[in-house]
């Protein structure tokens, strides 16, 4: 067989390395085989490639050094930087848990729904030591320095293109070559600056009426945090050619201008061309959900499950929703629903079983939990743990309750709301002690905002109940 | 006597010139001004106590009503308006060196963000002419865009230099808004829509316009220099050794005639009467005063009287009421029959003087003659124009006072010789820096030698347009390389009169056949050659783009003529602007390529701060050292690229700066609709990247 051929075979059924052997093959014996060296830049690329539309981290630096948002202080509901500020659709915090910044907890684990805004630097640095996902400095560090990098490792003669010593203006004025280039330098090889040259002049040679090389500078100027030129990339590529990516991409540069009323607009722009387009109803919902309105969330959400009945991210948000306003048998069907659809994981049987308790199905509630159990891996044990304790807590048997607590710190040292349980479970044995013993420990764990710390006090009856939601995760 | 109503103090800086107000929701008024680090303040004392959350949790920043927008580049220009159609609410539009921004304030949106390569001196916001939608007008160097809400650009037009000022105002009582524009080269143009409808000459660049009543409008100048203007004839004027910051129209003494309120730069504000510039009121700050506006900021119920607010430099705000009708006339804390008797005494005073002159001067059968003259100058002087004045008899010239906008340093120019080389004759030398007709307002005085009083001869004498320019009898001069050709409906006898009009020629041409005439000028742009025949085929042959588009443009004024088209043949000019038009591209170029690299230091630098900090927090202070002492290394080659980025920048800035000259020019060359079509078509090849069709536009006029 043609060794081209099977190369090509092998890249269409996403064996990207044997593709990549292949064509290493070839190259080394005709290094000018242009057909070869595409497919094996295409076929490298392939192997770390990641949407950019989803993948949005921001860093350390990029929160608390943020100059690009407009107003300091903005009317309630503009902005995403204070949120909980035009709440009043939805459970009030000391219901739904929230996160760090007082926004309520998302029913879906995406890139930065975890983390809040940090008020100061200490804070920033410190936070992610005690979480579990680890926050990158930077934006252009993080994961996209771990995915260059770790495929520069494996190609132990160096690099597969020596960027420094291309001529871009030639790779630039042959369309065929440089699109693969282009994407081999920023996935790949993950150097912007290259990349943007690149770009630059290829978008020149096609006499700026190209729309994916505009899309491709504005994704350039979006790494490297130059938002307004990405955003004018962005809309002259808009002129050429509707994309739906187009929109998305604008949404993005929107909400890092903190601008969530303008990134909706842009949505709603993009549905009027492509009507019913989940992906643009769900960056809706996510704004929505990240300004706390959370009625309108649910309604886009509702929205997108019209168009998508299969759509994860929806089916979870929805039951959240309505966990934490008091209708777990609603919710409860909506985590059914995901469970027939073939998510099979610790955090969903977590969010069955406290929806069977809160439904008064206590027959399936143990059962769930231990499903939840043996599928939990080291970050999701100590939660679940803690959820059993609290449904303990609720049918009173307090010795079960305790060891389950217990248990949640063993898996996790730095669990807050177990800390506080324990506190309150040794001031009703009477250990008053061992109850500031637990106090303590609270205060150097729980690094909330003190407005969202429940006082010792009231906390005997309503503890908290972090549902860890349904980790779908995009990598 | 008018005392403000109220006061405050912002507590921060205010940049002159960007202040302005808005009702950002619709309803209630804000105060919105630039301050230094780039930062926009916004104080809206209404707002707050309104949209106060009950209950809800409220942070350090809520608890005051100012409210700061990061724009992150140097502030240059704030306007507010209602940009989007059928909306109460008013945008802020922000302008900065590179950019111009439009900003819905209450929704925290953009509403659009350009680049504005020409930078943004001036903006203005409302509707103008025939155009459907409100337009948001700014100005940069040379070239003037309107933006419609959604960013697209609905106007556009060049003027001579840096835009300075922009109003828009209904100059010719039609209903509809001109925009007025006042530049660094000393105009004030009137552009009805793309169409210039008027130009004023003033005598220094017009830093501030602004809108009074009807079609009147008031200008300040970077010289002191504030007054009044009625569609094209000026009611008054009056210098002052400070600086107007800024001038608005507001009728304070409640007369129903506004009156023109200035803000000067030692902290002085006061109100002029529209018509004859006396004073009726004044105030002082501690500082120079930043800028003046008029909004209902106290929003009183049932009251909707607007205040008049004025802000200065360190941040003090005071407002000011309408006087209430009895104190009209009597705004000022003055006594009235001191005044008077003051005013009397120096009149007496006077009259005594006046008297005893005329007993001293009593055979004063004197006159006064005076001539002007080109003088081609000399190895000692340079050439100028010759004002030439002598008395008839044995009286002597004691001095000359000149007084002529425009030519003088500070206007005005007084000959005194020594006393004992006083003459009946004296010689002064005047250098119009422009092509502009000048008066010159001469004060003589003459008396005997010896005698202390003097009489004072008053005459006025006016420059031509063209009087630098000398009249060459014997042929044989080089011809200039550049023409401009045109074909007139007229005969070349009105071509002469026009030219022994404004130019300054010891005696008139004549001539029954071609006109051929050659004039060299004073200035040293060369030869001008005006030729003329019996067809009616105009030729002007000059290097100067500019020389040639004054005199078409003067031409066309004499001969009524509405519109005028031309072929222009500039080699010089052209071959100057394919180079510059390559140098953009290589600017553009180099520019991009250094943004890049320093959007990467900066994002390395951010995530160095981080890691040196985390250092601290650990206790690791070896390792924090290094931290900080990498990021001083990397901020000072950031510096380097930024000084390298402000030089590319300005480069770039001078450069495109001259591709709007050209285009005016070549646009001057026309006259009327042709005038238009030539600037819009330019524009519409430079935006295309059409170089070629830009060259055979300046030429032929036509695209």
């Amino acid at each position: 067989m043609d060794p081209l051929f099977l190369a090509y075979s092998y890249f269409r059924r996403r064996k990207f390395k044997e593709c990549t052997d292949i064509c290493t093959t070839l190259l080394e014996k005709n290094p000018y085989d242009q057909a070869a060296w595409t497919l094996k830049t295409r076929a490298l690329t392939g192997q770390v490639y990641v949407d950019e539309v989803d993948v949005d981290e921001e860093g350390i630096a990029e929160m608390v050094m943020d100059d690009n948002a407009i107003a300091n202080v903005s009317r309630p509901g503009t902005s995403l930087r204070k949120p909980g500020t035009s709440g009043q659709a939805g459970p009030s915090p000391g219901v739904r848990p929230t996160s760090q910044s007082g926004r309520p907890l998302s029913g879906f684990v995406r890139p930065g729904t975890q983390g809040g805004r940090p008020g100061t630097m200490e804070q920033a640095i410190r936070t992610p030591r005690t979480a579990h996902t680890a926050r990158p400095v930077t934006s252009s560090s993080g994961r996209f320095v771990r995915l260059g990098t770790a495929s520069m490792l494996s190609t132990p003669d160096g690099p597969f293109i020596n960027l420094a010593r291309l001529n871009f203006s030639k790779y630039a004025a042959r369309p065929n070559l440089a699109k693969a280039l282009f994407e081999y330098i920023f996935h790949h090889e993950n150097d912007i600056r290259n990349a943007l040259e690149l770009a630059a002049l290829a978008t020149e040679a096609c006499q700026f009426k190209d729309w994916w090389w505009k899309v491709q500078l504005a994704k350039c100027y979006y790494r490297l945090g130059m938002y307004r030129d990405s955003e004018k990339q962005l809309k002259s590529a808009l002129k050429h050619q509707d994309m739906v990516d187009i929109f998305l991409y604008l949404g993005k540069v929107y909400v890092r201008l903190d601008q969530p009323l303008t990134a909706v607009e842009m949505y709603k722009q993009g549905l009027e061309k492509f009507p019913g387009e989940t992906t643009l109803l769900t960056g809706i919902a996510r704004i929505h959900e990240g300004l706390t309105e959370m009625d309108k969330a649910v309604k886009f959400y509702k929205d997108v499950l019209h168009f998508d009945n299969m759509h994860v991210e929806a089916i979870a948000c929805i039951a959240t929703h309505h966990f934490y306003t008091d209708q777990p048998e609603v919710a409860l069907k909506y985590y059914r629903r995901l469970l027939q659809m073939g998510v099979y994981n610790a955090e969903l049987f977590n969010n069955l079983g406290l929806c069977c308790f809160y439904a008064q199905q206590y027959d399936m509630t143990l059962t769930c939990f231990e499903r939840a159990l043996s599928l939990a891996d080291d970050q999701t044990l100590a939660d679940v743990w803690f959820n059993i304790g609290h449904v303990a807590l609720g049918i009173c048997d307090h010795n079960l309750a305790y060891q389950c607590f217990r248990l949640t710190l063993a898996s996790n040292n730095d669990h807050a709301e177990a800390y506080n349980n324990l506190g309150v479970l040794e001031l009703k044995r009477g250990h008053v002690e061992a109850r500031l013993a637990f106090q303590e420990f609270l205060l150097i764990s729980e690094r909330r905002p003190a407005g969202h710390r429940p006082t010792l006090g009231s906390v005997g009856t309503r503890t908290y109940e972090p549902t860890k939601s349904v980790a779908v995760r995009f990598l | 006597m008018l005392v403000p109503i109220f006061s405050l103090k912002l507590n921060h800086k205010v940049s002159p010139r960007t202040v302005a107000i808005g009702r950002f929701d619709g309803v209630h008024p804000s105060l919105t001004c630039g301050t230094t680090a780039g930062k926009v303040l916004i104080h809206s004392p209404h707002v707050r106590a309104q949209a106060q959350p009950a209950g809800g949790a409220t942070s350090m920043g809520d608890l005051s009503d100012i409210n700061l927008l990061n724009i992150n580049q140097q502030v240059v220009s704030i306007a507010t308006g209602r940009l989007t159609d059928g909306s109460e609410k008013d945008t802020l539009v922000v302008g900065t060196a590179t950019n111009v921004m439009a900003y819905d304030v209450d929704n925290n949106t953009d509403i659009f963000y350009r680049d504005a390569p020409d930078g943004a001196n001036a903006i203005v916001v409302g509707r103008l002419g025939s155009i459907e939608s409100p337009v948001a007008i700014v100005g940069g160097n040379c070239s003037i865009q309107g933006f419609d809400q959604k960013g697209e650009e609905t106007y556009w037009t060049v003027t001579g230099d840096n835009v300075c000022s922009l109003e828009l105002v209904d100059f010719n009582g039609n209903g509809q808004n001109e925009l007025i524009v006042g530049s660094e080269d000393f105009d004030i143009r009137v552009f009805k829509e793309d169409e210039i409808m008027a130009e004023m000459t003033e005598t220094e660049a017009i830093t501030a316009l602004c809108r009074m009543q009807d079609s009147r409008f008031g200008y300040a100048l970077a010289n002191g220099t504030v007054g009044v203007y009625d569609r094209s004839t000026r009611y008054w004027r009056i210098k002052s050794k400070n600086q107007a910051i800024s001038i608005h129209g507001y009728d304070l003494d409640s007369d129903g005639v506004e009156e023109l309120i200035t803000g000067w730069s030692n902290g002085k504000i006061d109100a002029r009467s529209d018509r004859t510039g006396e004073v009726i009121f004044k105030d002082n700050f501690s500082q120079a005063v930043a800028g003046i506006v008029q909004g209902d900021y106290r929003m009183d119920a049932g009251s909707t009287v607007e205040q008049l607010i004025c802000v200065s430099v360190d941040g003090e705000v005071r407002g000011y009421n309408p006087a209430p009708p009895g104190l009209a006339g009597n705004l000022m804390d003055t006594n009235l029959e001191q005044d008077t008797i003051r005013e009397l005494s120096q009149r007496k005073q006077n009259l005594m003087l006046e008297l005893k002159n005329y007993e001293e001067n009593a055979k004063a059968n004197t006159q006064l003659q005076t001539t002007l003259s080109v003088n081609p100058g000399d190895n000692s002087k340079p050439p100028h124009v010759e004002l030439y004045i002598s008395t008839t008899n044995d009286t002597v010239i004691r001095a000359v006072l000149i007084f002529a906008e425009g030519i003088f340093d500070g206007e005005s120019h007084v000959v005194h010789p020594s006393p004992s080389a006083l003459s009946g004759t004296l010689r002064v030398p005047v250098v119009p820096p422009k092509d502009v007709p000048v008066d010159l307002h001469i004060k003589a005085l003459i008396g005997h030698k010896g005698s202390t009083q003097f009489h004072v001869f008053e005459l006025t004498r006016q420059l031509p347009r063209f009087s630098m320019y000398s009249l060459i009898t014997e042929p044989g001069i080089p011809e200039p390389r550049s023409s401009v050709t045109m074909t007139l409906n007229e005969r070349p006898q009105r071509l002469l009169m026009w030219i022994n009009q404004s130019f300054l020629l010891n005696e008139d041409i004549t001539g029954e056949l071609d006109v051929d005439v050659s004039f060299l000028s004073l200035r040293g742009s060369g030869p001008l050659v005006i030729r003329m025949t019996q067809t009616g085929q105009l030729t002007i042959m000059t290097d100067d783009m500019d020389l040639a588009g004054d005199i078409i443009q003067a031409l066309a004024e004499f001969l009524n003529l509405e519109d005028l088209l031309t072929t222009a043949d500039f080699p010089v000019e052209i071959e100057t602007l394919k180079q510059i038009l390559i140098k953009v591209d290589e600017y553009h170029r180099v520019r991009q390529k250094l943004t890049a690299e320093m959007a990467d230091h900066s994002n390395l630098i951010r995530s160095m701060v981080v890691r040196a900090e985390d250092a601290r927090l650990m206790g690791d202070m070896r390792s924090m050292r290094k931290g900080y002492m990498e990021l001083f290394d990397l901020n000072r080659d950031l510096i380097n690229g930024y000084t390298i980025r402000c030089n590319n920048h300005q480069e770039l800035l001078s450069c495109l700066k001259q591709v709007n000259q050209i285009i005016q020019r070549a646009g001057r060359l026309r006259v009327g609709r042709y005038k238009t079509q030539v600037v819009n078509a330019c524009r519409t090849a430079i935006k295309n990247n059409n170089t070629s069709s830009l060259y055979k536009i300046i030429h032929t006029g036509m695209a």
